[in-house]
């Protein structure tokens, strides 16, 4: 039997590693080296811990509360890597990341008493862990406060793209609709709501022609800009979600077995007159299928997806 | 010559013996699958250095299969549909003179004999394996060198929505392919319905497409321009064209034994030139044994006689070798999960 190095977590954590220094960091501030001036102060109250303070006897180290400071201060500083490359810069992220900054840094002094002795008389390195905690924790609540709104205001954005609930595994990285796992969870909340509204499939006829002539970026160019047509064209209680391939799949509330059809004609046609430009200037214009079906249906979400793509196929 | 010889020989099984290539050996043109395989992963916002970094790959020079799989292996992650459009780049390819060769098949059928041909060049992960039968060419695909088990799926996908969507580019039109997988059902087949068609089978005994033979015959728009690639192919040209993976090989010479009886590992090996160790070492580093390999090439005979040539579970177990009928049903079983009976 053969062992794979991989499979050795030491090996894992390396990788671990080299993923985390591969990440791209928002600047706080305008600082670009943020992260290294942090170190660099830390370094800097480690110096002067050593320079005032008595070491501890080793006996008198208390392992529990070594566990639970240093725990801490790795994790508020795995928080801040993990927001810094994740988040792009603007005020929010600044109270963000100076929020955590000064929480690590007050646990970071917390950590240092464990391991130096300070004459009781001084106060500054209480001043400063409480002092520094404090002012963290009020921040990142102010920084929390702002990145409600601004998700409330994100939220207005993604409105016809996601419904109810967010699952960033179900986006599909090119043309930033949810996928099919996604609409048929919608669609088995609306079987369950016994509401009428109409499921519809859409489809151009020849995509693969695209794909091959003009290359798979301009192929996945339209398909965006297909995504991006339908959400201009649809309610505010609609979704859009990607199917596969080609395939939009859709789903809209309150309409029946005359509306229906109706809007998806107009839906059809709304796609069918997108005039994709590719960058050779080559214009690529694709018919378009449509198929849809009213709800509430007896059968599985995915089963009557499966149908409309079996018209649609067949068609 | 054995009856079920002469039943394989009808199938269009063995095929020659041809030279092959090991999952470690760089035969691969980086600018070949390595080129396109970058261009995708650009496109898809990956960071080339450290998507080749991970792979442990130089870019230029040559490939070897791991590396092309190492390179696939993050790609296919990317999105449901990574493996279909990734597919619908994979043929003809810029691959040369074989890829030319392709291109300029007159129907599927040609094609298919052609890609099975030169699937050194062409198909150097899975390769392709033409049947004709009960009025419908099959197109198998089997292993080359392994693969692991979580890509295997996936590539099975690239390679059948590589061939249909290449024939459906040539020829201009649809064909009524019926897709087969040798899986169960996935809980959405979604993907494989819009890039394959309608028509899928899950829980068959192979990966394959499929198709009835005067579909594959009827002729395409020619390309311009003579067939000078194939001339340069048939001279002798683009030798890595015709070698097969080492996997693949080695089940034919097992095939070829099988005819004139039970195989065992020891004559499997003198038939190798090589000592029985060496050759479990050998499997091994592909990431099988022997008897998986038989099973599953015996599951694979026992499956195309019962299906194709509607012979009966008794004949087939006398033919594979096996005492009695109850024994073959038990080994079917166990390679399957179905009963003989169940599967003709």
């Amino acid at each position: 039997m053969t062992v794979s190095l991989r499979s050795f977590p030491a090996l894992r954590w390396r990788r671990g590693l080299q993923q985390l220094a591969r990440l791209d960091y928002a600047p706080v501030l305008g600082l670009r080296r943020f992260g290294h001036g942090l170190l660099l102060v830390a370094a800097g109250l480690a110096l002067l811990f050593a320079l005032t303070g008595q070491p501890r006897p080793l006996a008198s180290w208390h392992g529990m509360d070594l566990l639970s400071e240093g725990g801490l201060c790795g994790l508020l500083a795995l928080w801040l890597a993990q927001l810094r490359s994740s988040r792009p810069p603007g005020p929010v992220s600044n109270r963000l990341f100076l929020g955590l900054a000064a929480w690590l840094l007050g646990a970071w002094v917390d950590l240092l008493d464990e391991f130096w002795l300070l004459p009781k008389a001084w106060w500054w390195d209480n001043a400063l862990e409480s002092g520094l905690t404090l002012a963290g924790i009020v921040l990142l609540t102010w920084g929390l406060q702002g990145w409600r709104q601004e998700q409330l205001a994100l939220n207005e954005q993604l409105r016809r793209r996601e419904r109810d609930w967010r699952d960033h595994r179900r986006l599909d990285p090119v043309t930033r609709l949810a996928d099919a796992v996604y609409m048929s969870q919608c669609v088995s909340q609306q079987l369950q709501r016994a509401e009428p509204a109409w499921l519809l499939m859409l489809g151009f006829e020849a995509f693969e022609q695209v794909l091959r002539e003009a290359g798979l970026a301009e192929a996945e160019a339209l398909l965006d800009s297909a995504a991006r047509l339908l959400c201009l064209n649809l309610g505010r209680q609609d979704l859009v979600c990607r199917y596969a391939g080609d395939r939009f799949v859709l789903l809209l509330p309150g309409l029946d077995e005359t509306s229906g059809p109706a809007l998806e004609r107009t839906l059809a046609q709304a796609l069918a007159a997108l005039s994709h430009a590719d960058a050779q200037g080559r214009r690529w214009q694709l018919a378009v299928r449509s198929s849809g079906l009213a709800l509430p249906a007896p059968g599985q979400p995915e089963e009557l997806m499966l149908e409309l793509a079996r018209r649609l196929a067949s068609a | 010559m054995t009856e079920l010889a002469a039943a394989l020989q009808a199938l269009g099984l063995p095929p020659p013996p041809a030279a092959s290539y090991g999952r470690e050996q760089a035969v691969l043109n980086w600018c070949d699958q390595g080129a396109l395989l970058a261009e995708f992963a650009r496109q898809r916002g990956l960071v080339i250095e450290h998507w080749l970094q991970d792979a442990g790959v130089q870019p230029g020079g040559l490939l070897s299969p791991a590396q092309l799989l190492a390179l696939l292996a993050p790609l296919l992650r990317l999105g449901a549909d990574a493996p279909f459009v990734l597919g619908q780049l994979w043929w003809p390819g810029h691959y040369g003179l074989a890829s030319q060769a392709l291109r300029q098949s007159a129907h599927v059928l040609q094609a298919a004999e052609r890609l099975a041909r030169r699937a050194g060049r062409l198909s150097p992960l899975l390769t392709p394996r033409v049947l004709r039968q009960e009025g419908r060419l099959w197109l198998l695909f089997t292993e080359a060198c392994g693969l692991p088990a979580a890509q295997r799926a996936a590539l099975v996908d690239l390679h059948l929505a590589a061939f249909v969507g290449f024939c459906h580019w040539r020829g201009g039109q649809r064909l009524p392919w019926r897709a087969h997988f040798n899986r169960s059902r996935p809980r959405d087949p979604g993907a494989q319905l819009v890039w394959l068609g309608p028509e899928l089978q899950f829980d068959c005994q192979v990966d394959a497409l499929s198709l009835p033979l005067d579909c594959a015959r009827k002729p395409w728009a020619a390309e311009g321009g003579a067939e000078l690639a194939l001339a340069a192919l048939e001279a002798g040209a683009d030798a890595q064209a015709l070698r097969r993976g080492w996997l693949a090989g080695l089940s034919e010479q097992l095939l070829a034994q099988l005819c004139a009886g039970a195989p065992s590992l020891e004559t499997l090996a003198r038939s190798q030139g090589v000592s029985p160790a060496t050759l479990k070492r050998q499997l091994a580093a592909q990431g099988t044994h022997y008897q998986a390999e038989l099973d599953q090439l015996r599951a694979l005979v026992a499956a195309a006689l019962m299906k194709l040539h509607g012979w009966s579970p008794e004949r087939v177990g006398a033919a594979l070798g096996f005492g009695d009928a109850s024994n073959f049903r038990k080994s079917f079983r166990r390679w399957t999960g179905l009963s003989p009976r169940a599967w003709a």
